[in-house]
């Protein structure tokens, strides 16, 4: 039973992280229809800088989020500006090679800078564990999770109370009505864009201590987006936070009962089951 | 998308064409009397299995608008089949093969009556999913695959065609047959389909499913009829390289960046049409081998453009080599943005706009 409430801790604990990725991703889906392929390759970008923000300035991962996000938010607002934007009437198979093709570009830049050997970001704490009623944490993982909330407590409150966020989230119901009302769409496009790079890179940042940092990395993360925003409802805010925490639990139980090797299979074969019974996800309201 | 080749649209024999594709069969059938360079033969398998494959991905994709991003299912499942009944069950290759179709269409078929259901970007995504089950049950099944280390097999048996017996595969000659033979029958067989009651029911449900649906076309079955068309050439495909190039894992024959490169082929030549994909493999293919075995970086260097011992020399020449795949993207990003068409699409707007300032 330990065993059982351990994997499940552990789970949920991922999941924030996964969230965050997937609430990037449904942002971008919502206010633009695009399907953003390259989004697990700037979360590897967002590993990258905070790699070398902690091996040459010596900031702590956690800390470094705070020149991350606004990083990653003007890398994120460049992409859309320079190369979605123009692909915003093509065919929607269209846009996913396209941002297929831009995740490509980022993720070999990165290997001819930087080759393809796996990097390490190795903190005092990076395998540290606390123990909370029986049940012992990874520290990095607890500390991640915290943050994960805070991010996300903030990102609901902009979402949902200042005059940009329901703009943003105007757009993303009826891009012509929120015209119509006065919103500037092309600039809540770009913002849309740079908050789903943001979070991703954080997503990034919170991972690099626990993880493997090399320019491929993003691939894996790609396909978990989906598969949360998917399960949650493509566009649905509150469902790629339910998404997430529950594709973490689902590979962790998963991982621990069917064997590690095999988890992967277990959320690819659940994404499937979601598109075929439930293809507007499980909170999502179904508009195409 | 709405192109049609000229030769579609005139009924009767069009000579011209006829006579090009003749000569040019019959050059290709000679080449390797003149040609003995077996570098110049190994390109030119490489661009006969691209040719196979976007052209097998182009039925599905191109001409009944399903794009399967998760080709490489059936290039594994192929290739797979074919290895493991010579490695384990000591089955020659020249049965195993089609028992590596009949497992690839098998798998097409299940897939296709669980992925078609869902339309568009999802269609996609189910694709995508598909594929990656297959690619991490082979890391996980070493007992079937050989998991993560792969199969490795150069020893290939003799094969007997009538009274004659080929042995000489080192020469890389018999494998150039092979190829160009199912090269030839990928792009008679697209030629069947695009000109067939069949093809024009894969076109219809390309251009409006629903329209099509409406007018009594069966989409489920006619989507997976694509599906098992194309499967069959994907996974002869895989066999041929499977068989080629010896060692096969899951990370090159199940990959997800295999899935996008036989896509690619597609796109950059032109999709829908017969001539895409042959453009898209004679373009993509020699590229990316120049600068995989470090040509350009040479070539530059040769050419006095870079010296040597500067800094970029050095770096061209150490890291180019590694660029093929940046070459990729940049690629698909550029036709894309700029010839969503193809180059082939591209050509003819060029064309067209020439014809109208002329006039």
């Amino acid at each position: 039973m330990i065993v059982f409430f351990q994997s499940l801790i552990s789970g949920i604990l991922i999941g924030g992280v996964y969230a965050l990725i997937g609430i990037g991703l449904t942002i971008i889906f919502g206010v633009m229809r695009v399907i953003n392929f390259a989004h697990g390759d700037i979360l590897m970008i967002g590993m990258y800088l905070t790699y070398f923000l902690f091996t040459l300035f010596h900031i702590d991962p956690f800390v470094s989020i705070v020149i991350t996000i606004p990083l990653m938010f003007l890398f994120g607002a460049f992409l859309q500006k320079v190369f979605i934007n123009r692909a915003l009437n093509a065919l929607p198979q269209n846009q996913i090679l396209l941002t297929i093709g831009i995740g490509l570009v980022m993720s070999n830049t990165v290997m001819l800078a930087f080759t393809s050997d796996y990097k390490i970001l190795t903190t005092t704490y990076s395998s540290s564990s606390v123990e909370i009623l029986g049940i012992s944490v990874s520290e990095p993982l607890a500390v991640s999770f915290a943050i994960t909330v805070a991010i996300t407590a903030a990102l609901y409150w902009f979402l949902y109370k200042t005059d940009m966020g329901q703009a943003i989230r105007a757009t993303a119901q009826d891009r012509e009505a929120a015209q119509l009302m006065g919103i500037n769409v092309k600039r809540m496009s770009i913002i849309a864009f740079g908050i789903g790079s943001a979070l991703a890179g954080t997503a990034g940042a919170l991972i690099s201590p626990t993880y493997y940092i090399f320019p491929q990395v993003g691939s894996v993360f790609t396909l978990k987006a989906f598969v949360i925003t998917v399960l949650g409802g493509m566009g649905s805010i509150v469902g790629a936070t339910l998404g997430g925490v529950l594709i973490g639990v689902a590979e962790s139980v998963g991982g621990v009962y069917i064997g590690s090797g095999w988890k992967d299979v277990i959320v690819f074969v659940l994404f499937l089951l979601v598109l075929l019974f439930k293809p507007s996800g499980l909170l999502g309201t179904s508009k195409d | 998308m709405n192109m049609k080749t000229s030769t579609a649209d005139i009924r009767g024999i069009a000579t011209l064409p006829l006579l090009l594709t003749a000569a040019a069969i019959i050059l290709l059938f000679l080449l390797p009397k003149f040609v003995t360079s077996t570098y110049a033969l190994h390109i030119m398998i490489l661009i006969f299995i691209s040719v196979i494959m976007g052209s097998a991905w182009n039925i599905l994709g191109g001409y009944t608008g399903q794009y399967s991003v998760g080709h490489a299912a059936y290039f594994g499942v192929g290739a797979y089949t074919t290895k493991i009944l010579l490695q384990y069950r000591h089955i020659a290759p020249w049965y195993g093969v089609w028992a590596g179709v009949a497992a690839a269409v098998a798998t097409g078929l299940v897939i296709g009556s669980i992925c078609f259901r869902i339309r568009g970007p999802y269609f996609v995504l189910a694709s995508i999913a598909v594929a990656e089950i297959f690619r991490v049950s082979a890391l996980n099944l070493p007992g079937l695959t050989n998991g993560a280390e792969g199969i490795l097999i150069t020893e290939v048996p003799p094969f007997k065609i009538g009274n004659t017996v080929i042995t000489d595969f080192m020469s890389k000659v018999p494998f150039y047959y092979i190829g160009l033979v199912i090269a030839i029958a990928v792009i008679l067989a697209t030629r069947l389909v695009q000109n067939s009651k069949l093809g024009y029911y894969f076109q219809a449900i390309r251009e409006d499913q629903d329209a099509a649906h409406s007018l009594g076309i069966n989409l489920t079955l006619y989507k997976n009829a694509a599906l098992a068309i194309s499967a069959v050439f994907t996974s002869l495909a895989g066999s041929l390289y499977g068989l080629y190039v010896g060692f096969i894992d899951p990370g090159t024959v199940l990959d997800l960046g295999l899935s996008v490169q036989i896509v690619m082929t597609c796109i950059i030549g032109g999709i829908g049409t017969i001539l895409g994909p042959m453009i898209g493999a004679v373009v993509l293919v020699p590229f990316s081998e120049a600068l995989r075995s470090n040509m350009i970086a040479q070539a530059l260097i040769d050419s006095g453009l870079v010296k040597e011992d500067s800094p970029l020399g050095t770096f061209l020449k150490e890291q180019l080599s590694h660029a093929h795949v940046l070459i990729y993207g940049i690629l698909l990003v550029v036709v894309i943005l700029f010839m969503p068409d193809g180059i082939l699409g591209f050509i003819r707007k060029l064309f067209a706009s020439k014809r109208k300032e002329t006039a």
